[in-house]
């Protein structure tokens, strides 16, 4: 069974399989463009995730901080005034990058049960 | 489960000192040689060694291929690891990575492992003016031609978003066919994924835990035969993890050799990975080892593992570990699977990866100040009292598990696994 197929939120499923059609069809810039709003949309819906943390080499993180910053950059207003938005700095992106926005959304999501 | 060795070439700054001995540099390439030398007589399947610049303490080791040179003339079977070279065209050009995997694999008679990254240090990204953000595209779109320069004859050039060459015959070709093969670094769980899709064995810089292994594990092997779109032309599934190592007669002399090793390696990453610690480094001036040193004994002992990897949190920690200094080392190598012990207690530790079908195991020896003496009697007494039954099981049991994990795969393999 394909770990994205364990993802309950229907929406972000359905995003996430979107995602990965357009990568195996050679499309890695479309894939992170639908992955970015994928999880700019689960952000929203579930502001709860902001407030999560992580531990990388001892140091707590801000688990959505995590989202990799390859050029689909997520954007935290420190004060929490504006909501979180991704801000694209190029539009073209490699396979590499692709999957790895694409393993992380899946994992957050399967991690915290959405 | 094999085991290989992992080099950084450590060299911590003497005590209050601006630079080090005149000597110590060729000391730590000459000790690694002898190592090297020894682990190959006992079996030891692998032998992995960084790229890393400017990294002063933390790596010396900046051209891995002249080591990989010198030990290809030293050793006869151990297999001879980049763990692993910077392809990113602006740290190497992908036409010279090519050339000298080839004339290793030539020299070697075909030992060669061909492991890349892209480093994320600023010292390293600055240094050779490597854009962070694209470092991953530049990886990536290198280290597919490189497997292509290796096989296509001649190469018919390449216009790309990183690096551009006209057609040429690049020569001279790997030994092993259709190339050596592939390992990427794996710090987080995300590349290990990427790896499987890409058909590259993961090459795991985070120190796993088994019980970390076992949660990446089942999702690796799936990936490797239902959603792989190699990067090369033959595939490399496979896993090995990074684990600390210090052999000795007693438990005790194991932690007291141990030392600091661990802690030193473990600080001195975070030091130059750290954008607070690491873009603020003066070259030549610092001295790490005396900032290591002057951290509070806790933030010195090797706590991390067990946080980082969330099996426990402090407080847990602070709970049940024993309060003999000692007995609490021993506690938290067990707890993180790493081989610090007498024989029997890095048996027992290490066999958890066994049961999570680890296929690798690289010994972390050479780091922070550790003796080379004690280092060499580490390889001898695992080389001999440990190794072999692993090696004996890794053919009764693990190569027939693998065979099964690649059933119904058709891609072509070249593996030394």
């Amino acid at each position: 069974m394909a770990r994205a197929e364990k993802i309950k939120d229907a929406t972000l499923r359905s995003g996430v399989e979107e995602a990965y059609g357009q990568l195996r069809a050679g499309d890695p810039s479309g894939a992170v463009a639908t992955l970015a709003d994928a999880f700019g949309d689960l952000l929203v819906r579930h502001p709860e995730l902001l407030e999560f943390s992580t531990t990388v080499r001892g140091r707590a993180f801000p688990l959505v901080a995590r989202w990799p910053a390859f050029g689909a950059n997520l954007v935290l207003d420190p004060e929490r005034a504006a909501p979180p938005r991704i801000e694209f700095v190029r539009q073209r992106f490699a396979v590499s990058e692709a999957l790895t926005y694409y393993e992380f959304l899946v994992d957050l999501a399967v991690d915290q049960g959405l | 489960m094999k085991f290989g060795l992992f080099y950084e070439l450590q060299l911590p700054k003497p005590p209050g000192a601006a630079t080090w001995d005149p000597d110590a540099e060729r000391r730590i390439y000459h000790e690694m040689l002898e190592q090297v030398e020894l682990a190959d007589k006992l079996g030891f399947d692998y032998v992995f060694e960084v790229e890393h610049h400017f990294l002063e303490e933390y790596s010396h080791s900046s051209a891995p291929e002249l080591m990989m040179a010198a030990l290809s003339q030293r050793t006869r079977n151990i297999r001879l690891g980049h763990g692993i070279v910077l392809t990113p065209p602006g740290y190497n050009h992908p036409a010279r990575v090519a050339e000298r995997l080839a004339a290793l694999d030539i020299l070697s008679d075909g030992r060669v492992e061909f492991g890349s990254g892209e480093s994320s240090s600023d010292m390293e990204l600055g240094g050779f003016g490597v854009d962070r953000s694209r470092k991953k595209a530049m990886w990536e779109e290198a280290t597919r031609e490189i497997c292509t320069m290796m096989t296509q004859e001649p190469y018919q050039g390449f216009e790309g978003e990183f690096f551009s060459m006209p057609a040429r015959n690049v020569v001279p070709k790997p030994l092993q066919k259709p190339h050596p093969p592939l390992w990427v670094a794996a710090s987080r769980r995300e590349t290990t994924m990427v790896a499987a899709r890409l058909g590259m064995a993961s090459l795991g810089f985070g120190f796993e835990t088994p019980e970390e292994l076992g949660d990446r594990s089942e999702e690796y092997w799936r990936l490797v035969r239902e959603e792989c779109f190699p990067i090369g032309h033959a595939i490399n599934p496979g896993l090995a993890v990074l684990s600390t190592f210090m052999a000795a007669e007693t438990d005790e002399e194991a932690v007291r050799r141990s030392a600091d090793g661990p802690g030193f390696f473990a600080y001195s990453l975070g030091y130059y990975y750290s954008p607070l610690t690491g873009g603020s480094h003066q070259p030549g001036a610092t001295n790490i080892y005396d900032r290591f040193n002057e951290l509070p004994s806790e933030q010195r002992d090797g706590r991390g593992p067990l946080v980082a990897a969330r099996l426990m949190s402090r407080d847990q920690i602070a709970a049940e570990e024993p309060e003999d200094e000692v007995q609490r080392a021993l506690f938290r190598a067990a707890r993180s699977g790493q081989a610090i012990g007498t024989t029997d207690t890095i048996r027992r530790n290490i066999k958890a990866y066994e049961h999570h079908h680890l296929d690798v195991l690289v010994l972390v020896a050479q780091c922070g100040d550790r003796k080379h003496e004690h280092i060499m009697e580490s390889i001898e007494r695992f080389g001999t009292e440990v190794l072999p039954e692993f090696k004996e099981r890794h053919e009764s049991e693990h190569r027939p598990w693998r065979e099964k994990q690649l059933s119904g795969v058709d891609l072509p393999i070249n593996s030394s696994i």
